[in-house]
């Protein structure tokens, strides 16, 4: 006989509200039911209202975490439909806002994973060092959480020498402090008698789901939008895909420290090839015809989709978020999972709500 | 300035043909990236996106007004989100739902109806 269990919407390890309706059978998952609404905020009806310009605003503050990716994304979706090349310089800008906030949302998660599985003194370290690089942003871009960067024609600031000594220390300080960390996720015996061979997810199957980000690359696809002709820079910069194997909670665990050192690679790449010049060109005119732009954010592939008619405002824009693309996989990887363990897996796809809802 | 910047659209005429076209695109090994809906012409206009080796493919198809699309949610599992929110928003009703949320994914009962419609 099987008994439904409402998962969420409130829930110690849940940053945000989602709920989960678990059908269990002796206490093993047996069927999931999903739930959303809770945040939907209808940001894509209310752009009908902001020129697009302004709507490179709302894009940021679709997520609090990866605010930066979203306006980036969106300002070279909108490029595209101007056919507007943006200054080297602008580009190396972005590269350096995009993996500054993947580092900080990937230590983020650490941290909430760690607590998800009861390690608290774990979850203080990686929050702690998290703490380095919002500050690092916060003088980079005048907040922590909403960066503003980029805008459409390349980016709205520089960067200067004292601000580029300051992020080279901070990395070089972070880098060690990374390895020990990943000392403990990688090789201490209650963290891998948690994760190993839970809610496992072939290659295939994580493929044919539709993941996106580390649930698909701890599966072995090594499917990363920085490797795809709109982010020539990222090969420039010699950019590797990480990948797992193992399709479980240990591998998206392990995929994401390893883009932890890739990132502070990027950076630290970027800086040394910062070329000098322009920040930005002057877009002229309203846009016409329509664009798909997809950028890697930490948690998985993004997509924008914008339609200009002509005018000042978008006459369509779409998003599609990586928890949107992650959430059907736990309809795949929670059956056979015991209820303990449903907290873990769910927090490998990394979710967040107010990116999927919009 | 180009008027059209999505490389690789397919344009299908019917909704077997984009049935078929959907699980060609499996067979072929693509995976599913989402599913674009666009007010046109009274009816809609449905773009599905997919990705293999880095690149995009598309497949647009044109709703007629009253017509009910079928869900391609039995080939690709993950597209019922996305279709489930296209009846939350633009007030499509999608045939063959492996989960139907009913127009109540995100709305509740009080929420404005259909507000991208």
């Amino acid at each position: 006989m099987t008994t439904v269990i409402p998962f969420g919407p409130q829930h110690p390890v849940l940053p945000e509200p989602v709920s989960l309706k678990l059908e269990i059978d002796n206490d093993v998952v047996v069927g999931v039911l999903p739930s959303l609404g809770y945040v939907h905020r209808g940001l894509e009806k209310f752009i009908d209202t902001k020129d697009y310009n302004q709507t490179m605003y709302i894009c940021e503050r679709i997520c609090g975490i990866c605010s930066g990716i979203h306006g980036i994304t969106y300002s070279r979706a909108v490029e595209k439909l101007f056919d507007v090349e943006i200054p080297e310089r602008a580009q190396y800008l972005r590269v350096i806002n995009s993996e500054l906030c993947r580092i900080h949302s990937h230590l983020l998660w650490l941290g909430l994973f760690a607590d998800g599985f009861g390690f608290e003194s774990l979850f203080y370290e990686c929050w702690k060092y998290r703490e380095d690089v919002l500050d690092l942003l916060e003088r980079f871009t005048g907040n922590r959480v909403i960066h503003s960067m980029s805008k459409v024609g390349g980016a709205s600031r520089d960067l200067t020498k004292e601000q580029i000594d300051q992020i080279l220390k901070t990395l070089d300080d972070l880098e060690p402090k990374v390895k020990n960390i990943e000392k403990v996720f990688v090789n201490n015996y209650t963290v891998k008698k948690r994760l190993v061979g839970l809610g496992v997810m072939s290659k295939q199957l994580a493929y044919e789901a539709g993941t996106a980000g580390p649930t698909l690359r701890g599966s072995g696809n090594a499917v990363d939008v920085r490797n795809t002709a709109d982010w020539d820079i990222y090969r420039d910069l010699g950019f590797k895909t990480a990948t797992e194997k193992e399709g479980d909670c240990y591998g998206r665990t392990k995929v994401r420290i390893d883009e932890i050192y890739e990132s502070i690679k990027l950076v630290r790449n970027a800086i040394s090839k910062l070329p000098d010049g322009e920040i930005a060109t002057r877009v002229k005119g309203f846009p016409t015809g329509e664009a798909i732009m997809r950028a890697e954010q930490p948690r998985g592939e993004v997509v924008y989709y914008v339609k200009g008619n002509g005018t000042k405002n978008l006459e369509r824009l779409k998003v599609r978020t990586p928890t949107f693309a992650n959430i059907p996989s736990l309809l795949l990887m929670l059956p056979g999972v015991k209820l303990a363990d449903v907290p873990i897996v769910v927090l490998t796809i990394d979710p967040c709500i107010s990116c999927t809802e919009r | 300035m180009p008027d059209n910047v999505i490389q690789n659209i397919t344009e299908i005429k019917s909704m077997p043909e984009v049935l078929k076209a959907v699980e060609g695109m499996k067979g072929d090994g693509y995976r599913y990236v989402t599913m674009i809906c666009l007010k046109a012409n009274e009816g809609h206009e449905l773009i599905y996106v997919f990705e293999k080796d880095d690149k995009l493919k598309h497949l647009r198809y044109f709703v007629k007004p009253g017509e009910k699309p079928k869900s391609v949610s039995g080939i690709y599992l993950c597209a019922l989100l996305i279709e489930n929110e296209y009846q939350d928003l633009f007030g499509l009703t999608f045939e063959g739902l492996a989960i139907d949320y009913k127009g109540h994914l995100y709305l509740t009962p009080n929420s404005p109806k259909t507000p991208l419609a």
